[in-house]
């Protein structure tokens, strides 16, 4: 008999888009009620709202994902992140992977062609 | 809050929801709205418009099942920007640098076709979307000795603008920011670097090689007979 570790998931396809749509929903909204138990348990210095935001945007980058497999590798993507947040599995840099923008604002692009042609990018 | 403003969130332009509501503007996410400057939409009134009209005839199909809720997402309309413009309003991920470059589309899996959006899914750094990539065949040996080096097709990363080699202040040795300096990928045919290419989102070129050509001679055609006219035997 194996335990599976706290948070797991069983990996397993989406049967339709119906099937993909409530999967993803039910994990954002899982992810959106550990919020505050990330900034807890992180000690971040953000506020609640701000990884709320966060989560939000990186569900909206995948809005618009065309294939149910690869819906399916994000779902699983999802889980994975989620499980080895809230198990305190990652170290705090892991998490502010995703708050670039927020810890360092000068780390943007910019934001019309003089300033990145004066920066030098291509 | 006012219909000037484009919304992708289903039922929004149709009812209102919270005040703090996230608005994607593209197909691409902003920074967190506490970020100073605010920048004023780049669209003009009557895409906003007609976006707004799109997105809530499909929000009133839907709800009349017209459409059921169990099919693919139907992307926005595609931002109107000129095409192989950079785009700057473009997703920043925790490797973007100064030396970055801008990327012209990044990958989101919306587009049509079987090509698996890898881009999407490997989680690999958003400059490698940025960059060029060339797909060519390498020439062969000017020497004598055969062509065998010459039959596959190789990807090449464009080397950077800015950080692609400077001096290093202390000792006087060459760094570099270009971590996809020294990578060759080699691919039996074009068409599979192609597609590699087109599955991982990089901007590629294919630069044709340049084949030999090569008369085929005889020595015999040296004596053959040709009345009245000066026999000339084309080389090249």
């Amino acid at each position: 008999m194996i335990n599976p570790t706290y948070l797991a998931q069983r990996t397993r396809s989406s049967v339709n888009w119906t099937d993909a749509r409530f999967r993803v929903l039910k994990s954002y909204r899982e992810w959106i009620r550990a919020a505050p138990e990330i900034q807890n348990m992180y000690s971040l210095n953000l506020p609640v709202s701000t990884v709320k935001n966060k989560i939000r945007q990186e569900f909206e980058r995948h809005r618009y994902v065309a294939q149910l497999p690869a819906v399916d590798v994000l779902l699983f993507q999802s889980h994975s992140e989620f499980q080895e947040t809230l198990n305190y599995w990652k170290q705090l840099n892991h998490v502010l992977k995703y708050f670039r923008i927020e810890e360092d604002p000068k780390a943007k692009l910019p934001s019309n062609f003089m300033g990145g042609f004066l920066q030098g990018r291509n | 809050m006012s219909l000037s403003i484009p919304s992708r969130i289903a039922g929004a332009a149709a009812r209102r929801t919270s005040s703090k509501v996230f608005f994607a503007q593209s197909r691409h996410y902003h920074p967190s709205p506490s970020s100073q400057d605010a920048t004023p939409p780049t669209k003009s009134v009557q895409e906003l418009e007609s976006s707004v009209e799109t997105i809530s005839a499909r929000l009133h199909e839907m709800k009349t099942g017209l459409i059921p809720l169990g099919s693919p997402p139907v992307g926005p309309p595609t931002p109107t920007r000129a095409r192989h413009q950079p785009d700057y309003d473009a997703a920043v991920d925790y490797r973007t640098s100064g030396f970055s470059p801008i990327p012209k589309r990044l990958m989101d899996g919306s587009e049509p076709g079987e090509t698996v959006a890898a881009a999407v899914l490997s989680g690999a750094p958003q400059d490698l979307q940025a960059r060029t990539v060339r797909i060519y065949r390498p020439a062969k040996t000017a020497t004598q000795s055969g062509d065998w080096h010459s039959h596959h097709w190789i990807m090449d990363w464009d080397p950077l603008g800015k950080g692609y080699r400077w001096e290093n202040p202390l000792m006087g040795w060459q760094s570099s920011a270009d971590f996809m300096n020294g990578e060759r990928i080699p691919f039996k045919s074009k068409e599979d670097a192609i597609a590699f290419a087109t599955k991982q989102g990089y901007e590629y070129f294919v630069q044709e090689p340049n084949v030999r050509r090569f008369v085929p001679k005889a020595y015999a055609n040296n004596f053959v007979h040709i009345p009245k006219r000066l026999k000339v035997i084309p080389t090249k």
